[in-house]
């Protein structure tokens, strides 16, 4: 398990980081923390002949709330995300899930933007992305470009970027203040890939009615899922059991699992209607606690 | 060691405490490197894959998967192992921790769950039992059980936090001492 | 019943270990921490495919390949060894051996099988020099499960044979078809064991150094077994024996893994030898899924007829063992051992158990700590749970009417003695504590919340102390299964204890130091002990496995003490001018009992006088030094045992399984160390534990392995594991020196049967008899279904 031979170029600005990656053509691959990429190169599953390090690109490390909207820099490390008062006041979910991604170690490595650009439908912050409607600003030869949540993730581990581009920063609309957010995820041991995650975020208003709901599922489809079907039958309405239990019934309607070791495509569309309705439900009963307080 | 077969590249850091300069292939596993080129071969290799924990390092402060990382990739930055926990021939109390808890069997994974532990107990002095476990899911033992590397880690807590000798639960006396 | 009782002191403390300051602070030397002046590494080739012909091999591209050495291939190293790789276990006389050797010659019958090796400067190299050997496969048909195997028209992985069985045995006790005929009831139930390795956390490594000069080999390899590996060697190499010297440093894990004889020691020694420099190879963790052995995975058959009241009266059961593609060292071994213990703890007058072996294209099939004890338990927790389901019966009065009394010892099992026990105080002594821990009352608070908890037990035996020699010849065993142990004292009156035991986490260091200075009188710091190196170490037969070094090694270490004890008191004396008889030695000092103040000398001086100045001090007729040696080839094995008891919650909807709590009883003689006997149990239980519930090496239906990762293959970490609690007897084994019985096993064992009949507590509306591990999600939920289906049908 050592890597394959390859070159190794550290990057000194974003600009050289693209001319960079140009040059060295489609086998080149871009490292951010490294800690999807290493791995794959110490199985040699993946054998680029050049790494473009954006380890160097301070510029990319950033986390900014202009109010309405929080960019965070591609090389910002998941660790100071999910630890920045900032994101947590702007972006709860974010925070909230990426507890959920591995373990300490892995976040002080792990980047923000190597993990949306892995798109690993099985990860949390693809799925925090599509939950929340970022966009995701790509740089490359033709300058940069923004693209939304919802057409950037295209298949498993694969995204819309170019094969010359990079993704530089991510941009998530503020969640309306006194949103509700709920992380269940289902995974073997803690730290592991969710077998099905579902990340709800929500605002009901002072009548207790569900003013906005987002529902994303990871792990039950090549990409990350956005339950609208489930999302449309909430809004509007007060929650009851039975409501949310519809609405689970519809977002594992969503799915498209796939089977693996761990576990059968039927069980993960099993988890994610179980899932669902813990999520709605712990998302209803927190609200109904910060009314009552 | 590994034969060049790209462009080399020099990276400087500094492990332990000494500054190292040296010309690697940029293939190199930071962990690799550690081990064969700086003789901190208390760094151990147990996955190569970034699941089992046992090269953890401490990187600028933070602990990081050595075999997640290549070489060149530390460029500039402050690496600890596990041979520099200890002050001259005292053991850190970590450790004294571990050695008094039966914290360890084999002692494949312990280097990396001592860093791991450092870095928790950095940022919460004083964690609950589900905390401790949490904190060091990440590393794989496969030897103890982590019940007295548990105890271990809630004993040193209590000594770094300087509110007690830290006589914890789970060991009798000991007649050696 | 302890009559064994030893005086209190170092025996039975619970003292820090003497390996830990090295293990801690990164000092201590691991097989990968080798390193040799012109080493070079290798990496091997392994096959892609589970059955085929090898066409061809080319690697003239690879030997271009700038850092390259040498490249060694099937032929190449079938003409360079003296024998096949060896198998030590020959329980089956007419078994149907396969006789391979370390690379592949002709043929593969695994993924994994290694079909090259390539010798370079360094690892990466060698890893890039693969890419460039050219091999030819004439795919084959594959037999990836026992039921492709056993088909009638089953592809033949060998063409000589008439099937793919490679040994059948049963063996009676008593008369079965009689006691089946006249029984009031008769259940049965087939299980199947997963497929689970020891994955100890530092993977297997060999450095070897083989003299062009004088055909010596130097090898300092990661070993429990480091004089089998040495006559192994010798034997596959063609060596004589005193022209190899098998050094172990730490051992990063072992858990059978590393009992093994594998190919990676021979291909590193040849690919030495080849290019006259030394070899490092240290296998990746990618590599460890299909190159290590694997284990457990058996179908289970069994069945018992009782009596109305749950007395059993006879048993019937049959093991199939899914072997490999070849017999690895242990060979049928463990799957034998599952047939010959399957009546456990119970005293049945009539059992009839088979094994069948079974060969597959799986990785090879060998030792994982247990050894075939995890599913021998499996088959009568699980039997007895059914059998006390169908009498209306709880499960642990069914196991008291059938444990075998205290009275009844030595007890003749189908095949062995089992030695002493108290197993219904045992049982007794969980069900108490379990009550007052309460757990019943945390089930029904839970059970009111709508949650599911459940309580489950199991009984387990453990053999131990392994063994007899010639016994075990007898059984089969191509080795011997002694242990000798030497200790001297300085001539400063420090203690040195050399052993031919492997320290691999388990404390043989500090628990052979503690069996020395208790019995020597002497400080624990004041002892060493040396190990890890046969040319100056004594011979341990088999090796550090089998429950067997704190007993064995401990046995005969306390009876060599004992006698160099004997001569310090002599020497004592006769500078005292006191009996030996009225002396006594505390804390390295020696003097006449009950005289405080009085007379004395120090350990210290006595070494002066055996070794230095001796005129005046050292008796006529003595011989100057103080050394003993001891070799314990006991009469008999030895049973450990205990009660396993959990707590479990189950998640009605997903199928998850939370372990909350986890009690064990146990009774393994004289404890040595308190606190290493707690670690071996958690870490044993914790094993088991991800044998129940987690750990499971799969195959696709085409035979790859889709587990060859620890994302894949799910060892549990802490968040998965509960706090243990410990309770324990002594009841001593009377045939070994000091009534140690031996222990590293037992958690392990009982650890599924316990976790199953939980998770069937927690669930009591349902009839649930789960039979497959582990227990996944999937499968739970699976079951909860079936069971659900059938109760709404009902």
């Amino acid at each position: 398990m050592k890597p394959a031979p390859l070159d190794h170029v550290r990057a000194t600005g974003l600009d050289h980081a693209i001319e960079t990656l140009v040059a060295a053509g489609e086998d080149a691959k871009i490292l951010a923390g490294g800690q999807s990429l290493v791995p794959l190169l110490a199985m040699r599953l993946a054998q680029p002949t050049t790494l473009v390090d954006l380890g160097g690109l301070r510029e990319l490390d950033y986390i900014r709330d202009d109010g309405d909207t929080l960019e965070i820099g591609a090389m910002t490390r998941s660790r100071t995300v999910e630890t920045s008062p900032v994101v947590a006041g702007a972006v709860p979910l974010l925070p909230a899930a990426l507890r959920y991604v591995g373990h300490v170690t892995i976040r002080n490595r792990g980047t923000i933007g190597g993990s949306a650009a892995h798109a690993d439908p099985a990860a949390e912050v693809p799925s925090v992305l599509r939950a929340l409607d970022a966009e995701l600003i790509a740089s490359g030869p033709r300058g940069p470009r923004t693209i939304a949540a919802r057409d950037f993730f295209d298949s498993f581990l694969l995204t819309t970027l170019e094969p010359d581009e990079i993704l530089t920063a991510i941009r998530i609309p503020r969640q309306p203040s006194g949103s509700v957010v709920a992380v269940e995820e289902f995974a073997r041991r803690h730290g592991d890939f969710a077998l099905v995650a579902v990340l709800g975020a929500a605002h009901i208003d002072s009548s207790g009615r569900i003013a906005e709901v987002r529902i994303s599922i990871a792990g039950a489809a090549p990409t990350p899922v956005r339950a609208d079907a489930a999302e449309r039958l909430l809004v509007g309405r007060t929650p009851t059991p039975e409501l949310v239990r519809a609405a689970a019934a519809a977002a594992s309607d969503a799915t498209d699992p796939g089977s693996d070791i761990h576990a059968p495509a039927d069980y993960r569309r099993t988890l994610a209607t179980v899932l669902t309705r813990r999520c709605l439900t712990r998302l209803v009963a927190d609200t109904e606690r910060t009314e009552a307080a | 060691m590994s034969t060049p077969t790209r462009t080399g590249r020099n990276v400087s850091m500094t492990v332990n405490g000494e500054a190292v300069d040296r010309h690697v292939d940029p293939r190199r596993t930071l962990s690799d490197f550690l081990r064969k080129d700086c003789g901190a071969t208390g760094v151990h290799v147990g996955c190569e894959h970034g699941v089992c924990g046992a090269c953890t390092v401490l990187l600028d402060g933070r602990t990081a998967r050595s075999c997640c990382t290549l070489a060149v990739q530390a460029e500039g930055s402050e690496i600890t192992t596990v041979e520099g926990l200890a002050d001259g021939g005292e053991l850190h109390p970590l450790q004294e921790a571990f050695w008094k808890h039966h914290g360890l069997q084999c002692g494949f994974c312990t280097p990396g769950i001592l860093l791991t532990v450092t870095e928790l107990l950095a940022g919460n002095p004083d964690p609950t039992d589900d905390e401790i476990r949490e904190g060091i899911s990440g590393n794989i033992c496969r030897c103890t059980g982590y019940q007295f590397i548990v105890d271990a880690v809630r004993d040193a807590a209590e000594i770094l936090r300087g509110t007690g000798t830290g006589t914890g639960t789970g060991t009798g006396t000991d007649p050696t001492r | 019943m302890t009559s064994q009782q030893l005086p209190p002191g170092l025996i039975g403390a619970r003292t820090r270990r003497k390996e830990d300051p090295r293990l801690l602070t990164g000092r201590a030397q691991f097989v990968d921490d080798v390193v040799l002046p012109g080493m070079l590494e290798a990496a091997v080739l392994r096959s892609p495919h589970p059955h085929a012909r090898i066409s061809s091999i080319d690697i003239s591209a690879a030997l271009t390949v700038p850092g390259v050495f040498a490249v060694l291939t099937g032929h190449e190293v079938r003409d360079a060894c003296a024998t096949p790789q060896p198998v030590v276990w020959r329980m089956i006389p007419d078994q149907r051996m396969t006789d391979q050797y370390a690379l592949a010659v002709d043929k593969v019958r695994y993924v994994g099988q290694p079909v090259a090796v390539v010798a370079a400067t360094d690892r990466y190299v060698a890893e890039d020099a693969l890419g460039h050997i050219e091999v030819e496969y004439e795919v084959l048909d594959p037999v990836v499960t026992l039921d492709d195997a056993l088909a009638a028209d089953a592809p033949l992985l060998y063409e000589d044979w008439p099937d793919n069985v490679s040994c059948r045995q049963t063996i009676p006790k008593g008369d079965a078809a009689t006691a089946f005929a006249e029984a009031d009831v008769v259940v049965t139930e087939t299980l199947t064991y997963g497929r689970q390795m020891g994955a100890p956390l530092e993977t297997r490594g060999a450095v070897m150094s083989w003299d062009p000069f004088t055909d010596h080999l130097e090898c300092w390899m990661s070993t429990q077994s480091p004089n089998l590996t040495r006559d192994l060697l010798g034997e596959v190499l063609g060596l004589p024996v005193d022209h190899i010297r098998v050094r172990t440093p730490h051992v990063g894990g072992g858990f059978g893994n590393k009992f093994d004889f594998y190919a990676e020691e021979v291909l590193a020694a040849l690919l030495s030898k080849r290019t006259g420099r030394p070899v490092k190879i240290i296998e990746d963790r990618l590599e460890s899924f299909v190159a290590n052995a694997h284990s457990r995975e058996q179908r289970i058959e069994v069945s018992v007829a009782a009596k109305a009241d749950g007395t059993i009266t006879g048993m019937r059961g049959t093991v199939w063992a899914v072997l490999g593609g070849q017999l690895a060292t242990v060979g049928i071994g463990p799957c034998w051992l599952s047939m010959a213990l399957m009546a456990g703890p119970y005293d049945i007058p009539n059992v009839e158990a088979t094994v069948v072996g079974v060969v597959t294209n799986r990785s090879p099939y060998g030792s994982y700590r247990g050894w075939g004890q995890p599913k021998a338990n499996f088959a009568h927790e699980r039997i007895i749970e059914k059998l006390a389901h169908e009498l209306g019966l709880p499960a642990n009065d069914v196991r008291r009417r059938n444990l075998i009394p205290a009275d009844k010892f030595p007890y003749p099992s189908q095949v062995f003695y089992y030695d002493s026990g108290n197993y219904a105080d045992c049982l007794d002594m969980a069900e108490n504590a379990v009550a007052e821990r309460g757990w019943r009352k945390r089930c029904d608070a839970a059970s009111n919340e709508g949650r599911a908890l459940g309580v489950g037990y199991s009984f387990h035996i453990e053999i131990s102390a392994l063994g007899p020699s010639k016994i075990m010849n007898q059984a089969g065993l191509q080795h011997s299964s002694f242990d000798e142990e030497v200790v001297r004292i300085d001539s400063a009156g420090g203690v040195t204890v050399r052993t031919g035991l492997s320290a691999m986490g388990q404390g043989i260091e500090t628990a052979l130091a503690q069996v020395a200075a208790h019995t020597l009188g002497v400080p624990l710091d004041s002892v060493t002990v040396l190990h890890g190196d046969t040319q100056t170490n004594p011979f341990t037969g088999y090796g550090t496995g089998a429950s067997r070094g704190a007993a064995l090694g401990g046995g005969a270490l306390l009876r060599a003490s004992t006698r160099l004890r004997d001569k310090v008191l002599r020497i004592a004396g006769h500078v005292l001018e006191a009996s030996p008889d009225d002396l006594e030695i505390a804390d390295g000092v020696i003097s006449v009992k009950g005289a405080p103040g009085g007379p004395s000398i120090t350990m210290r001086d006595i070494g002066d006088a055996a070794y230095r100045r001796l005129d005046g001090k050292l008796p006529d007729g003595e011989d100057p030094t103080l050394e003993e040696r001891d070799v314990l080839d006991p009469d008999n094995v030895a049973f450990s045992y205990g009660t396993t008891a959990v707590l479990v919650e189950v998640d009605r909807e997903t199928g998850r399984v939370d372990v909350l709590d986890y009690l064990l009883v146990h009774d393994c003689g004289t404890v040595i160390n308190p606190m290493i006997v707690d670690g071996q149990l958690h870490g044993g239980a914790t094993q088991g534990i991800g044998g129940a519930l987690y750990e499971e090496i799969v195959y696709s239906p085409e035979g790859q392995p889709l587990t060859t990762t620890f994302m894949d293959y799910l060892i549990p970490t802490a968040t998965e594991i509960p706090r243990f609690e410990t309770l324990h007897m002594t009841t001593t084994a009377d045939h070994i020196p000091g009534g140690f019985k031996g222990m590293g096993e037992a958690g392990t064992i009982g650890a599924a049967s316990a976790i199953t009949a939980a998770i069937e507590d927690a669930l009591p509306d349902l009839t649930l008899h789960l039979a497959r591990l582990p227990v996944s999600p999937p499968r739970l939920l699976d079951a909860i279904d079936v069971a659900t289906a059938s109760k709404e049908n009902s």
